[in-house]
């Protein structure tokens, strides 16, 4: 399986098969990965023509794991076919699946925080509370 | 003066399979003519008997292809009207089927694709192809022509029946279809007409009962009382829906299906004898045995494990029913064949010798 790291992101290539003996494979390659300080790592999909239900679960399961180290597990170029068995297995709203790989890698980059509203003072910035003084 | 039918299974599945929608959709079905596979109970190729039989033909040819015939289904009404031929050349059965009907004094005939179904009013069709006063009259509906004809036998039985059929004269008149029509080109259509029949869309019911508004449900069908179904839906007979399941937005089930706990069945047709696990969404599908063609993206998906989509036991006996069935029929083909042959006389026998005279 290919392997390479858009720093601090790793991605990784998996296989055209994904079923037991693949995913258990794929499992030992991502288990040092996965217990690393918060992990953070992209499966890209492109190349998987074959996916079955222990596939997904091995996914399920480096997901998990990336989980409880406060890391992420993304998904990227998830093929038709995969994504309709991972949508019958009802999967699919529990990843993050992106088109391609990059953008998923810039996904762990980009932390959206919303901008305060100026014009509204300090106490009530953000917390809905704008008539807060009034009261 | 009478009336016939001729119904062509063959040349359009093969062009339906060649196409790369069509393959990788086709196989959803396991190779099956679209017209072959139960929508609510029912084929379409029944459905379109007994409209023909409703309209009071006196004979229904079918005509199939070599190919396709070990994927059609033996057919359950108007057994006496009925007369299937399979041939390795369609057209050439066709212009003989309709010399034959112009022997019999049948005048006019229907003639048309089992792969398109259409609620047209036949005796309309055939009172206009009579004023007509031509030798075919092709039906059309607002998207183009329609593999369905209205022919004179004698005068068909003349000419070169495909340049017939398919020539455009400027002068020929066509037939314009009003009512519901479906063309069947792929098994997104299937789903469609399903749709449709549930909805009240056209003229066609579902079979079994109307145990609810909008629920249909066949004979010996198992629902528990903890799954939920949303009207309209179809569950065929002899399925079985188990607990905490849900099927909605004009879902079907047909015969012999097993809908695990859990499941939910959404804008999907499950087709007969499939098995759905525990715990699974279909949606926007058409489910066959162990094959799921998603409809949004368009792909065939098989599924390997057989906990999460397979056929069912009945399908096996299904199979070895009629592997049976068809092996005794050979047989006793085989015992008739060898009683009408005239036995070559034995050594032993008497008057075998002609010297014994």
């Amino acid at each position: 399986m290919k392997m390479y790291t858009k720093s601090p992101v790793i991605v990784m290539e998996l296989p055209e098969k994904l079923t037991y003996a693949e995913g258990q494979t794929l499992m030992v390659e991502l288990q040092p990965l996965l217990e690393a300080d918060r992990p953070r790592i992209v499966l890209d999909c492109s190349k998987v023509e074959h996916m079955d239900s222990a596939g997904i679960e091995i996914l399920l399961r480096c997901m998990e794991e990336a989980m409880k180290r406060d890391g992420d597990l993304k998904l990227a170029a998830v093929s038709p076919t995969s994504a309709a068995i991972m949508e019958l297995m009802r999967v699919d709203r529990l990843f993050e699946v992106f088109d391609t790989s990059d953008e998923a890698a810039r996904s762990f980059h980009a932390v959206a925080v919303p901008e305060a509203p100026q014009d509204l003072p300090w106490y009530s910035a953000g917390y809905g509370l704008t008539n807060l003084k009034s009261a | 003066m009478g009336l016939g039918a001729i119904v062509v299974m063959g040349a359009e599945q093969e062009s339906f399979c060649s196409t790369t929608a069509g393959t990788t959709a086709g196989g959803a079905l396991s190779g099956q003519p679209v017209s072959c596979v139960e929508v609510l109970g029912r084929t379409v190729i029944e459905r379109t008997i007994e409209r023909l039989l409703r309209a009071e033909v006196e004979e229904i040819s079918i005509v199939v292809a070599k190919e396709i015939s070990h994927l059609v289904q033996p057919f359950s009404s108007g057994l006496d009207k009925l007369r299937v031929r399979v041939v390795s050349d369609t057209a050439c059965a066709v212009a003989d089927t309709l010399r034959n009907y112009a022997e019999r004094d049948i005048e006019h005939s229907f003639l048309m694709s089992a792969n398109s179904y259409s609620e047209t009013d036949l005796l309309d069709l055939f009172y206009f192809h009579k004023e007509a006063r031509q030798t075919a009259t092709r039906a059309k509906d607002c998207e183009g022509f329609l593999d369905f004809w209205v022919v004179n036998c004698a005068n068909a039985a003349q000419e070169n029946v495909a340049e017939l059929l398919f020539s455009t004269k400027s002068n020929a008149v066509s037939y314009f279809v009003r009512e519901y029509v479906s063309r069947l080109n792929h098994p997104r259509d299937l789903r469609k007409l399903a749709s449709d029949m549930l909805r009240g869309v056209c003229s066609s019911r579902p079979s079994g009962k109307e145990i609810k508004p909008g629920i249909w449900v066949g004979e010996g069908a198992e629902i528990h009382r903890r799954a939920r179904i949303v009207a309209p839906a179809y569950v065929g007979r002899g399925s079985k829906v188990k607990e905490d399941t849900l099927i909605t937005r004009c879902s079907n089930i047909e015969r012999g299906c097993h809908v695990d706990a859990g499941t939910v069945v959404e804008d999907s047709s499950v087709l007969p004898n499939t098995h759905i696990g525990i715990w699974l969404d279909v949606c926007h599908s058409v489910a066959n045995g162990n094959k799921l063609l998603s409809l949004e993206r368009d792909v065939v998906v098989t599924i390997s494990d057989p906990s999460v989509m397979r056929f069912n036991g009945s399908a096996r006996k299904e199979a070895l029913q009629s592997l049976s069935s068809s092996r005794v029929k050979e047989k006793k083909q085989i015992a008739a064949d060898s009683r009408n042959e005239t036995p070559a006389p034995e050594p032993w026998q008497l008057g075998a010798n002609p010297i014994q005279g």
